[in-house]
């Protein structure tokens, strides 16, 4: 087990840097459209085009040989120095620290509300199938599941804030995090949140649940006079945690990297998915690589955890000496 | 306001960004937003009032030939952060080291401004400039440029104490002076600007509080209502990139100010707490022809280009698709500009210089020595084909798909013309249609730039195109001059290979380089005229800049330019 960990974040490491490599290596053959928009700017005031070309490519420090520039960043990278963002004239971890704590307040409750509310509903509707309160558990997930995350957004904002004023249109970063002022704030962008990703959890619990419901083991624990929790908890969920992990710890590790960019822009929430994004729509390569650095970081550990969890949830797999 | 009494200092003022700047190190920067976030903290030389008079601000400035500048700085102006007082030394330093700097090692994006062709050697070389006083320096230009001081190049211009820029000068450190911390702070504004720095949340909000040291305040010569300036104790920037969100923060009074497009504007003109202001901005929309070799030939004719122009009726644009907010364009200055001749411009596509009759008669008689011909209402090619034509537009702009299905459905109705609207987006547009270059193997006998790889038989896009409507030209009603390159064969803009029948080019020189105004007003009034009966592009409308307003707000008006005053503005 030990070197089967050991040898997992080795391959992490060279994973780790063919990424940011190939992150690197598509930004910099993408033409980058500030530079031409600001070469037609020149232009068009009678200007030369070249100068600004010449001016944009100074600043951005692309006046160097690719070469230069790639051994630059990587070095940057292993060494945690992890640079400048130009799109926001701040160095790279403190974009991503600033940005973090955004998307965790509402990604962390997203996360729980998600998971718990779709393993009970899942649970729920696999020990009551094809009942009305199934069917109505089926709608509720095909809904959120089926409607976009930004316009729900937009029509939740412009009912509940603009027409009721029940909540801020804005998300306001100056309120304090521990407060019912945040917790106003954030009410409708988890709900968007929620209802969309509740779908898959419930679905997938009430699939894997459904296998064990009527299986001999849980008929002989009902025979046994166990109660209805007991047969839940013990004998249906315990045999589905193992299947159900793959889905779990994804969605565990979310509270990280489930920053959404469509509802972090509707609700201007300035948290990780609107930083990502903006990196790469500005080709702020260091910003990019630094969050690139993160995901994968997070993806490859989260797999890692996964792996260990299924040994731990069912002894009777074992990674041996692989 | 003058002469009654001084509005209150209160509140705090919250308008909506779609974007967010890039940087507070002005030196770094070519985005608007970042530059309207500087210049709350930092006025610049002057400001240009909508009615084209200079109101100096740190500075003013006199000419006796509008070669020679002379640049006299205020007396009370002082840097923070223990710079001490501005003088002209931190200018000419400033200018010679750091602007006119070869290679531009800070990569300073205007740093073309401060150089110019010295007719003497043929070169550019830089503007030499001299440090005369105290709080005086002079710019020697090359040749007479009375419109100078109207151009970017000094209006408004900040400056940095020399100070700060000694750090990274003698070493050429870019990514020092790109990472400043006093200038990323704006740490050295001292009473320079209405407003100092407090916080900038990246992609979240901006703000700035009241200066109470503000130099303006101190001056005489100003009117009342800056003695007092500014009137609000706090002013935030809000970054909402949504639009239906930053809408609905102005209607449920969350911001106090933000931009309205055209077809939400009735609804905001009906709330009571929103009042609505139009103000005219310089940019003009126009169908831009391809007359390169991979374009519809046609457009090369003049003629063809005036019968075209009569087949797109420009008040139902303004109308219909902006709303009514805008103006119709006949040439490249507004209607309201000092340069535009009423009785010079030839008009095209409103009133009876509109319909299917006059685009026919017209087009028929234009194309009579070529292949094509009408066929019924259709017009034809040699193999008796309809002609087909693209017109392409921004993908990310609705405005501008409506646009371009209006232009098709005219030019088939009114012109015979099949037109096929092709969505594109704005980076592949650049590159791919308006990028020009000769191809591999080939030595074109000219080129002008990236945007101009040389004569049109020669040099073409990389991808075929007939019209396009995406990009926006700049009128630049204050500095005309400044648009030459659109009229000019080897003008380092034109991308769409005009070839003009008269020498507009030299008209603008000409005009350029006279400082009696009213001969500079016929001179330009000529080129515009010209340019309006050539057809260059189809010029269509003047779409107006809509921005809502929370009532309490005072101080704005509904002219061009209308901010130049921003920090007079108040709440009732």
């Amino acid at each position: 087990m030990r070197w089967y960990v050991v040898r997992r974040v080795a391959w992490a490491v060279v994973a780790t840097f063919l990424i940011l490599s190939i992150t690197w290596g598509l930004l910099a053959i993408t033409p980058n459209p500030a530079a031409e928009q600001m070469q037609f700017q020149a232009a068009a005031s009678g200007g030369s085009a070249e100068a600004a070309e010449e001016a944009f490519e100074a600043r951005r420090g692309l006046d160097r040989s690719p070469w230069d520039r790639y051994r630059e960043y990587m070095i940057n990278m292993a060494t945690l120095n992890w640079g400048w963002s130009q799109s926001r004239s701040q160095s790279v971890t403190d974009a991503i620290a600033s940005a973090l704590p955004y998307t965790a307040i509402y990604s962390i409750p997203t996360t729980i509300l998600s998971i718990l509310l779709g393993l009970s509903i899942g649970l729920y509707s696999a020990t009551h199938q094809y009942t009305k309160t199934d069917y109505a558990a089926t709608f509720f997930a095909f809904f959120g599941y089926a409607i976009p995350n930004f316009w729900f957004g937009i029509i939740l904002l412009l009912v509940f804030g603009v027409q009721l004023g029940w909540f801020p249109v804005v998300f306001d970063s100056d309120v304090p995090i521990f407060g019912l002022g945040m917790v106003q704030q954030l009410v409708l962008p988890v709900v968007v949140l929620v209802t969309g990703t509740i779908a898959g959890i419930m679905r997938y619990s009430r699939a894997e649940a459904l296998e064990y419901v009527e299986a001999e083991f849980v008929k002989t624990a009902r025979a046994k006079g166990a109660d209805g929790y007991r047969i839940l908890t013990r004998h249906i969920l315990r045999p589905a945690a193992v299947p159900l992990m793959t889905i779990l710890v994804g969605d565990i590790l979310g509270i990280f990297l489930a920053a959404s960019y469509l509802v972090e822009v509707v609700f201007g929430i300035p948290g990780l998915g609107q930083l990502s994004y903006n990196a790469i729509i500005a080709q702020d390569t260091s910003l990019v690589l630094g969050t690139t650095l993160i995901f994968t970081f997070v993806s490859v550990v989260g797999n890692l955890i996964q792996d260990v969890a299924y040994t731990i949830l069912d002894p009777r797999i074992d990674y041996g000496d692989r | 306001m003058e002469a009654t009494t001084m509005p209150d200092v209160q509140g705090q003022y919250v308008s909506a960004s779609s974007v967010d700047a890039q940087s507070l190190n002005w030196l770094t920067i070519a985005d608007s937003t970042s530059g309207s976030y500087i210049t709350a903290t930092l006025d610049g030389t002057w400001a240009v009032k909508p009615n084209r008079e200079i109101f100096p601000l740190w500075a003013d400035y006199e000419t006796d030939d509008g070669r020679v500048y002379e640049i006299q700085l205020r007396e009370n102006l002082e840097w923070g952060a223990g710079y001490g007082q501005m003088t002209a030394e931190d200018w000419v330093y400033m200018i010679k080291n750091v602007f006119q700097a070869q290679p531009n090692w800070s990569g300073y994006p205007n740093s073309g401004d401060w150089f110019r062709v010295n007719p003497e050697s043929g070169e550019r070389e830089p503007i030499p400039v001299e440090q005369t006083g105290t709080r005086t320096f002079e710019i020697r230009l090359f040749e007479v440029d009375p419109a100078f001081p109207f151009k970017p190049v000094l209006w408004r211009q900040q400056c940095i104490p020399k100070g700060i820029l000694e750090k990274y000068v003698p070493n050429k450190d870019t990514e020092g002076l790109k990472q400043d911390e006093e200038l990323n702070t704006l740490a050295y504004t001292g009473n320079l600007g209405p407003y100092t720095y407090e916080t900038w949340e990246r992609s979240a909000r901006y703000t700035i509080t009241r200066n109470e040291d503000y130099y303006l305040t101190e001056v005489d010569a100003v009117p009342e209502r800056f003695r007092n300036a500014p009137y609000f104790s706090q002013s935030t920037t809000r970054v909402i990139k949504e639009e239906s969100t930053r809408l609905g923060a102005l209607e449920s009074g969350e911001v106090d100010a933000a931009g309205i497009p055209p077809d939400k504007a009735t609804r905001f003109e009906n709330l009571s707490n929103v009042d609505v202001n139009v103000t005219p901005q310089p940019f003009v929309r126009n169908i831009v022809y391809n007359m390169r070799a991979n374009g519809w030939t046609p457009f090369r004719s003049k003629t063809v280009r005036q019968a075209l122009a009569f087949a797109v009726d420009k008040e139902t644009i303004v109308e219909n698709i902006l709303r009514g907010y805008g103006q119709v364009a006949q040439t490249m200055q507004p209607r309201w500009s000092d340069w535009y001749d009423d009785s010079r411009v030839t008009e095209f596509g409103v009133g009876d210089r509109y319909g299917p009759e006059k685009t026919r008669s017209r087009l028929e008689s234009a194309l009579s020595d070529t292949e094509y011909a009408y066929d019924g209402d259709r017009l034809v090619n040699g193999a008796g084909e309809q002609v087909t034509l693209s017109i392409y537009y921004d993908s990310g702009q609705p405005t501008e798909g409506t646009m371009a299905e209006f232009i098709a459905r005219e030019f088939d109705e009114n012109a015979g013309i099949a037109v096929q609207p092709q969505a594109v987006s704005s980076s592949t547009f650049q590159s791919n249609y308006v990028q020009t270059s000769a191809p591999d193997g080939a030595d074109p006998e000219w080129t002008a730039g990236t945007f101009n790889g040389g004569p049109r038989d020669v040099a073409t896009s990389a991808e075929p195109w007939d019209m396009s409507v995406n990009l926006q030209f700049n009128t630049y009603p204050f500095t005309p001059a400044s648009s030459k390159g659109f009229f000019e064969q080897r003008g380092g803009i034109n991308y769409y290979g005009y070839y003009p029948d008269e020498d507009i080019g030299a008209l603008y020189e000409e005009a350029t380089a006279t400082t009696d105004e009213s001969r500079r007003r016929e001179l330009f009034g000529e080129a515009f005229g010209l340019i309006s009966e050539e057809q260059p592009f189809s010029f269509l409308a003047m779409p107006s800049s809509v921005t809502g307003y929370a009532t309490d707000v005072q101080g704005y008006d509904q002219k061009f330019n209308a901010g130049w005053d921003s920090q007079t503005w108040y709440f009732r």
